[in-house]
């Protein structure tokens, strides 16, 4: 199938050895990207079927809430985090795959057009065939839908992931096309190493009857040494070895550049060699980035306030590195107002098998001079608690004791949230997510 | 109290890093960034707006931060410490290196006496820095006294008479069976 070279086997040609191709910063190209798909459409049906099956009947109005199909599968992610599947590692980063689906979920809620195009999709279905999620296979059309569309955003990902990671443009499209040419290499790999049985094939490759095992045969080690011109004509031969059009010889437009420079396929080709070298030689390289550290905030405020100053006449006194927090301009609600326990709460957290003080435990565990406490001044401590579980997720070092579920160890879930602030789920989303973005319009300087 | 600032930090960057631009592209080169890092080059305001509109470019900023803070922290070097090992025990010592494998101390006997010499491994992360700074080094045995006091030669070398009257191996088993190459700070 050579619209479908989702990962490429090693080329010993052992199943369970599939590798995957490695680009500075990507993430979803690897050997776990099949789980990571699989899980995705699970979750995604999960969620659909219980919480949108309302909207699904009126596909136009999915278009307005994300929000609420995220919510519902990283719920559901996060329930199957501890099964094999989801905690096996997923690249060589040691992201598990069930780390990967969630940030791709995250990654739809800040990406609407995907989103919206999924939302088209699902409701050109609508008018051709009405409910069809209800009908016998509808399941298995819902879940189409859904692998294409996070088909096209790990690319979109991966795509930005490498451009942030080495500082060169990259677009989808190219992302898709070295995954051709490292699953094209793999191929040919494989077809080499069975050069007996695949002498006639192999001779196509190269441009010249097989005589006996040819050199190249034996000195292509790795992706770095096949050249362009065995990927063109593998792909031009393809047809008549194996049945089906090479994928730079399909009718579709999507190679067509590509298949006219050939000097673009060895760099390609080069690239993907050299940064799999550097990067099984090289460790602490590639995992440069795993750091969580938010150290290179303060750089991005001392740049500011360095371009800052350059650009008036005079230091400015209003950009003072001293004065960078936005916050609002009203103090915020005295803390001692809110310390007195409500009888109301006490019973509420206790039916929630919470400490029945949570409440006035966890507010008293907040900085009220923190920015986000300052910021979100007028927000209720469990939507403060919301943002942090979106944002950060349910565990963090950094959390205090606090705010933590005795059961659990994490923060409380939405669920338990919305109770403790008695409002109802949706509401809860609402209004964590307008806290969301007045926190981001206060993050940027 | 004291974690709360660091969830804020925390909160702080993945709000800025979650945030996407539909047709997002680097808006700043690598290099008016890495400028504007290492304070050599302001951004204009121009600049300014385009790196806090793009994430894209701001999600290259920060991998170039972490960069160049990682590059600073190899750089930086406090002191390596080695012991005597069990090998190394017997009467003739002739070598002996620091756990960081980035130093080695050589003995030399010769007309009776010893002389030691302090040398740098060209691959330890620090080494440029230091051949070009030239600071001044030390070697302290495991009581603290000095063994040797001076600057790197052109071959990252430093060399002295031992200067005292035990030999090197008996000398170094009295006192802790351990040393360590520091920077003196003047």
């Amino acid at each position: 199938m050579w619209h479908d070279f989702s990962v490429r086997q090693k080329a010993g040609g052992h199943d369970q050895d599939e590798e995957g191709m490695r680009l500075p910063g990507t993430r979803y190209q690897e050997h776990g990207w099949e789980q990571v798909r699989k899980l995705l459409g699970q979750c995604s049906l999960h969620a659909l079927a219980r919480t949108d099956l309302a909207l699904l009947a009126d596909p136009e109005a999915l278009a307005g809430m994300p929000g609420e199909y995220v919510d519902g599968v990283a719920e559901a992610l996060r329930a199957t985090g501890r099964s094999a599947r989801a905690g096996a590692d997923g690249n060589s980063y040691g992201d598990s795959v069930c780390e990967l689906a969630l940030a791709l979920v995250y990654e739809l809620q800040a990406r609407p057009a995907d989103w919206n195009a999924f939302c088209a999709a699902v409701a050109a279905e609508y008018r051709r065939l009405g409910a069809f999620w209800l009908a016998a296979g509808g399941e298995a059309i819902l879940r189409k839908k859904v692998n294409d569309m996070y088909a096209v955003l790990r690319d979109k990902v991966d795509a930005d992931n490498y451009t942030a990671a080495c500082g060169r443009g990259c677009s989808p499209n190219k992302i898709y096309a070295y995954r051709m040419l490292d699953t094209a290499y793999g191929e040919i790999a494989r077809i080499f190493g069975a050069w007996r049985e695949n002498a006639a094939q192999i001779g196509a490759i190269l441009g010249q009857p097989l005589d006996a095992v040819p050199i190249e045969v034996r000195q292509m080690r790795s992706i770095g040494a096949c050249k362009a011109e065995w990927i063109l004509r593998w792909s031009e031969t393809l047809e008549r070895f194996g049945g089906a059009p090479g994928p730079l010889h399909t009718r579709s437009k999507r190679f067509a550049s590509l298949k006219n420079s050939p000097e673009k396929i060895q760099a390609m080709l080069a690239e993907i060699g050299d940064y799999e070298e550097l990067s099984a030689n090289r460790d602490q390289d590639w995992l440069l980035d795993a750091g969580e550290a938010a150290d290179w905030l303060d750089d991005y405020q001392r740049v500011l306030n360095e371009s800052a100053e350059a650009a008036s006449d005079g230091p400015d006194q209003l950009q003072d590195a001293a004065d960078d927090d936005s916050g609002p301009a009203e103090p915020p609600p005295d803390a001692a107002s809110e310390e007195a326990e409500d009888p109301a709460a006490i019973e509420i957290a206790a039916g929630l098998s919470l400490p029945p003080r949570f409440m006035q435990l966890a507010r008293g565990a907040q900085d009220n001079g923190s920015w986000t406490v300052r910021t979100l001044a007028s927000d209720s401590l469990p939507v403060r608690l919301a943002v942090y579980l979106k944002m950060m997720g349910a565990a963090d070092d950094s959390y205090p004791g606090e705010w933590l579920d005795p059961a659990t160890g994490e923060l409380p879930t939405m669920q338990q949230l919305a109770v403790l602030d008695q409002v109802s789920l949706p509401t809860l989303r609402k209004r964590r997510d307008a806290a969301i973005a007045a926190l981001l319009a206060a993050a940027r300087p | 109290m004291k974690t709360l600032p660091e969830t804020d930090r925390k909160l702080r960057a993945k709000l800025l890093l979650a945030r996407r631009v539909e047709g997002d592209r680097l808006m700043l080169a690598d290099a008016v960034l890495s400028a504007a890092l290492d304070g050599s080059r302001a951004l204009s305001a121009n600049e300014r707006a385009a790196l806090d509109q793009s994430p894209l470019t701001l999600r290259r900023f920060r991998q170039l931060s972490i960069q160049r803070r990682a590059a600073a922290s190899r750089e930086a070097w406090n002191g390596s410490r080695g012991m005597l090992r069990a090998a190394s025990t017997s009467a003739e010592l002739e070598e002996l290196a620091t756990d960081d494998r980035c130093w080695a101390l050589h003995f030399v006997a010769q007309d009776g006496a010893w002389r030691i010499i302090l040398s740098l491994a060209a691959e330890a992360p620090f080494a440029a820095r230091l051949m070009r700074e030239q600071p001044l080094l030390r070697v302290i045995d495991g009581g603290g006294a000095i063994v040797l006091q001076g600057r790197l030669d052109a071959d990252g070398e430093c060399e002295a008479a031992w200067p005292f009257e035990t030999a090197p191996a008996p000398h170094f088993q009295q006192f802790g069976a351990a040393f360590a190459v520091e920077p003196v700070d003047l």
